[in-house]
């Protein structure tokens, strides 16, 4: 059996799952306390069930992007070492923030050495403030990390906690660099409580079970693992439900995915059953990173949004939010009190909704349940037109090369699959409003918390050689070797999957599951002065989101 | 967090698949370290910089701009298509009032190209300036341009194009052409009879620096522009008076570049050469895309400025001031003299052409409507080394009868010639016949 659990911003869903059916699930209100809650979904799912025959369990959690979005991070102190560009002061973060001398170049050669004084004279003032935490990050890192070791070298005496910048990514990005490693930094020992009181109580339920956490980019990565990188599994909620669509729908095709919650509802895209990727990272809080996601935008529209009609008679679903729906107890009207008063939703007190429709109705000049059909209208049509401006930029995006713009591939969702509480009412209503075909998926209430549980280990490596510096680096796993003038496309690739699956077997992948693929190869030859100097090869390789084997639900 | 002041569009298109030839300084590898700086500077994160996805241009776009000999498809590639629709993708952003100013970050160049297309001249097959301007003037219904080509290598392709034109104010600062390709762009080239001191070219000495730049910038290019009040200012913007250029002779610099370019805060500035691919370009570009932000650029800078940057040295200082007063002279307090003709006078001239990159050699045999009514209907009979013999008719945006007249009656009367083909270039009618 596999066990999935989503935290979400006000209910928490567990299911347990047996080969392809869903043998339970529970929905419970989430609660201040995350460990608390945790602890209550696990009780009740789990009573009555034999907690040794759980052989996986994964969770989606709030942890980090509460963290960061409600300012509960860490004192964290930063050295930066950055070379001429944009003023570093610019990307200040942290009550701590130095910059110190030193610089690489976009090669990795190094152009300034490091002042090892001005090193010291940072960690002094950091440690001066009473931090015990610290990031550091250079420019380009990623292409040489040396500067960012001696440093660590240099000073892990002083701090508990020592964060680098190098192995968050092997994408450019010095700013979302910073940001990335600040947040890994100041997030450490509240993930590592959390690991450590999570893993307790799984222990004490006798759930001995692999343990995964999901991270934004739709794939999991092991609890203990995660502690490396915390930031990493925040902002996982929008990945859950895009492989819980995955994983109950399959997503053949090109399918636009809508979750509609009580806030908001969350759009993706998914192509033949691969969710589309952000190239650059997920944002955070105000923090953009470095960090892998699917592509997802959040709509401030959803069953509890707040419903206005201006003087004009033109209506609005959201993007507010003021308590809760009228049918339980709130003050003002929402699409919920809607599917109460069309009699669709069979929940609260359908006389309070009622009379939040007539007065609807009396301002639109019409009776209580075509008011209540105008708003799910207007809602469907605001969620169409917010869909197709993100489909809209993500066709927009650039690209570099001729192949690129002459092979254009213009993404056109060819249909809509729904879920969330809503999901089977409001469908009609999208369909309507998108022109295209809509299905809800079974189990689309609890989508999420099936997501999390059968998404499989993701991971990524990013392999630059350069064959003039002789060298080959991967900076996810921290390794730099030496390469003769020879080393070729091949090699790369070679060198590339090796350390991609042994990576993912570390963070929790089972042999099973190591389904790899290039998703970015390019090789260079390098000219100096009409004289062939040297090759610059550069790949990434990844383990794409997807299923686990385990889940084989035929679709 | 930093952003903008000014809301600017970059189109970025290096690319990444195409070259002359493997070990050609125009090859795949030229923007990929500049790609890199760019994205690790995070540039494009931050608000007001917005990037945007080239498209290809059509052949029609080019047949505002040039007669290609036999056709488009034959000395285009899908690159040289890309990158002049690059350019026009800036010129929508900034004409659609999306951005201020947009910076086309492109590949392959083109401001060596000339009306007449045979085949590729110093790394250019299509004026990709030439195409965004007349492409502009169609759909935006702009009239007065002005194109300061900062590239170190003169912009005769542009000079070529815009030599009759009296709207276009085309001025060309480069390295003296006595000691660089292609060897012309002398104070005394400066525009046709209908459009006499229309064209400045400023020959600067080897060796001239921040100072000798700025200086003429200041001194000779703002005041010319602010005489010639343009609607748009395009700035060829090309890299290779870069004190790390391997092909030429200067002593620019990224800092020089970015201040440039804040002082001239051309409208769109296109990428032309350049190539010291490490250790300029990539300075250069991002402090050019930091300056028409509006952003700070003190910090911008070669990790190798310290050690290789020498000031200018006081013999370039006095050559450059005496050659700036000296044009001064010509084109601000009225010394050039303008040579007057008679109303509708045919004026011909007898050209050699040589495409370096391809090896063609080629003649031409102009003849323009002298013209105080509107930029002259112009003929160009053109023969190459490939076999080619061909004639060109243009007439120009806003022509006045007499001029259209007598350019159907000389396309017409080429018809019956011995050429291979007859094109005509009809700017107010959009049409681009071939016979």
């Amino acid at each position: 059996m596999i066990l999935g659990l989503d935290v979400g911003g006000t209910q928490t869903d567990t299911v347990l799952i047996e080969g392809d059916q869903i043998l339970a699930a529970i929905k419970i209100p989430t609660g201040e306390d995350l460990l608390l809650t945790l602890r209550t979904a696990l009780e009740s799912i789990l009573s009555g069930v034999e907690t040794g025959e759980i052989e996986r369990m994964a969770f989606s959690t709030t942890l980090a992007t509460n963290a960061i979005v409600e300012d509960r991070l860490e004192r964290t102190g930063m050295i930066i070492s950055a070379g001429p560009g944009i003023d570093p002061a610019c990307f200040s973060v942290g009550p701590s923030f130095h910059v110190v001398e030193g610089c690489l170049d976009h090669q990795g050669f190094e152009a300034v050495p490091l002042d090892k004084s001005s090193v010291m004279e940072a960690t002094a003032k950091i440690r001066e403030a009473g931090i015990n935490t610290i990031g550091i990050t250079g420019k380009f890192s990623v292409r040489n990390a040396a500067h960012e070791l001696q440093i660590v070298d240099w000073v892990k005496n002083y701090f508990s906690h020592v964060a680098m910048g190098h192995t968050v990514s092997g994408g450019l990005n010095f700013p979302r660099r910073i940001f990335t490693t600040y947040l890994n930094a100041s997030l450490h020992e509240l993930h590592t409580t959390f690991s450590g009181a999570l893993t307790h109580i799984l222990d004490e339920k006798n759930l001995h079970g692999p343990r995964y956490l999901l991270k934004p980019d739709g794939g999991t990565i092991d609890l203990v693992r995660s502690v490396g990188s915390p930031a990493r599994t925040a902002q996982s909620g929008p990945a859950a439900s895009v492989m819980g669509a995955l994983a109950l729908d399959g997503c053949r095709g090109a399918t636009l995915v809508l979750d509609v919650g009580g806030t908001t509802t969350d759009m993706a895209v998914v192509l033949d059953g691969m969710p589309l990727l952000n190239p650059h990272g997920v944002k955070l809080g105000r923090y953009k990173t470095l960090i892998r996601s699917i592509i997802t935008h959040s709509l401030g529209t959803g069953g509890d949004s707040v419903i206005q009609v201006k003087t004009n008679g033109k209506m609005t679903v959201g993007p507010l939010r003021n308590g809760p729906p009228v049918a339980f107890g709130g003050a003002v009207a929402t699409p919920t009190d809607a599917l109460v008063t069309l009699g669709l939703l069979d929940m609260g007190n359908k006389g309070a909704a009622r009379v939040a429709m007539e007065d609807l109705g009396s301002a639109l000049g019409c009776n209580a349940e075509a008011a209540a059909d105008r708003v799910l209208q207007q809602m469907a049509e605001t969620i169409a037109q917010s869909a197709g401006a993100f489909v809209h930029d993500i066709n927009a995006q650039p690209v570099y090369t001729i192949h690129q713009v002459l092979n254009e591939e213009k993404i056109e969702p060819t249909s809509v699959l729904i879920m969330g509480g809503p999901a089977p009412h409001i469908a009609p209503y999208v369909e309507k409003a998108l022109g295209l075909p809509c299905r809800v998926p079974p189990h689309y209430d609890v989508a999420n918390a099936v997501g999390a549980a059968v998404a499989r280990v993701t991971a990524q490596v990013t392999l630059q050689a350069d064959t003039e510096r002789g060298t080959v680096i991967i900076p996810e796993v921290g390794e730099e070797h030496k390469i003769d003038r020879r080393f070729d496309m091949d090699q790369a690739i070679a060198l590339a999957r090796e350390t991609l699956c042994r990576r993912a077997l570390i963070i929790g992948a089972r042999n099973n599951s190591l389904e790899t693929s290039i998703t970015e190869k390019q090789v260079f030859n390098m000219i100096r002065g009409y004289r062939a100097v040297g090759r610059n090869i550069r790949l990434k390789m990844t383990i794409t989101p997807g299923l686990i084997p385990q889940w084989k639900r035929s679709l | 967090m930093i952003s903008a002041q000014r809301k600017t569009g970059l189109v970025f298109f290096p690319a990444f698949d195409w070259a002359i030839s493997p070990e050609h300084p125009e090859r795949e590898e030229r923007l990929l370290y500049t790609q890199d700086q760019v994205m690790e500077e995070g540039l494009l994160d931050i608000p007001g910089i917005v990037e945007y996805r080239v498209r290809p241009a059509a052949y029609e776009d080019i047949q505002r701009a040039h007669f290609c000999v036999p056709d488009e498809s034959a000395v285009t590639t899908e690159s040289h298509l890309i990158s002049a629709g690059g350019c026009l993708v800036a010129a929508d952003a900034v004409l659609k009032g999306e951005v201020e100013s947009a910076f086309a970050l492109v590949r392959p160049p083109g401001h060596h190209a000339m009306r007449v297309v045979h085949g590729n001249r110093g790394f250019c097959n299509i004026n990709i300036e030439a195409v965004m301007i007349e492409y502009i003037r169609t759909h935006y219904g702009v009239r007065k341009v002005a194109i300061v080509d900062t590239d170190c290598h003169h912009g005769d392709g542009t000079q070529d194009i815009y030599w009759h034109d009296p709207n276009t104010l085309f001025i060309s600062i480069h390295q003296d052409g006595r000691t660089l390709y292609p060897g012309s762009g002398f104070p005394n080239e400066s525009g046709g009879p209908n459009a006499q001191g229309k064209t400045v070219n400023i020959p600067l000495p080897p060796q001239t620096g921040e100072k000798g730049f700025l200086y003429t910038l200041d001194e000779l290019v703002m005041p010319l522009l602010e005489e010639f009040k343009p609607d748009i200012v395009i700035n060829s913007a090309g890299q290779d008076n870069h004190f790390n250029d391997p092909i030429t002779n200067m002593n620019f610099s990224a800092r020089g570049y970015a201040i440039l370019n804040k002082r001239l805060k051309p409208d769109i500035a296109v990428l032309e050469g350049g190539y010291a691919i490490e250790n300029a370009l990539p300075y250069v570009n991002v402090g050019i895309i930091m300056a028409m932000a509006g952003m700070d650029t003190s910090f911008v800078k070669e990790p190798n400025y310290e050690k290789d940057y020498r000031p200018q040295s006081r013999d370039v200082t006095l050559n450059i001031e005496q050659l700036v007063e000296a044009l001064k002279d010509l084109f601000l307090r009225g010394g050039l003299k303008k040579k007057s003709y008679d109303e509708g006078e045919i004026l011909e001239r007898k050209r050699d052409i040589f495409y370096d990159t391809d090896g063609i050699q080629e003649r031409q045999n102009e003849k323009i409507r002298c013209c105080s009514h509107c930029a002259g209907a112009f003929s160009i009979s053109s023969t190459a080394s490939t076999g080619q013999h061909i004639m060109g008719v243009h007439i120009p945006m806003e022509a006045c009868p007499a001029c259209r007249k007598i350019g159907l009656d000389w396309f017409q009367a080429g018809k019956k010639g011995a050429f291979r083909h007859v094109y005509l270039q009809d700017r107010d009618r959009g049409l681009y016949d071939v016979a």
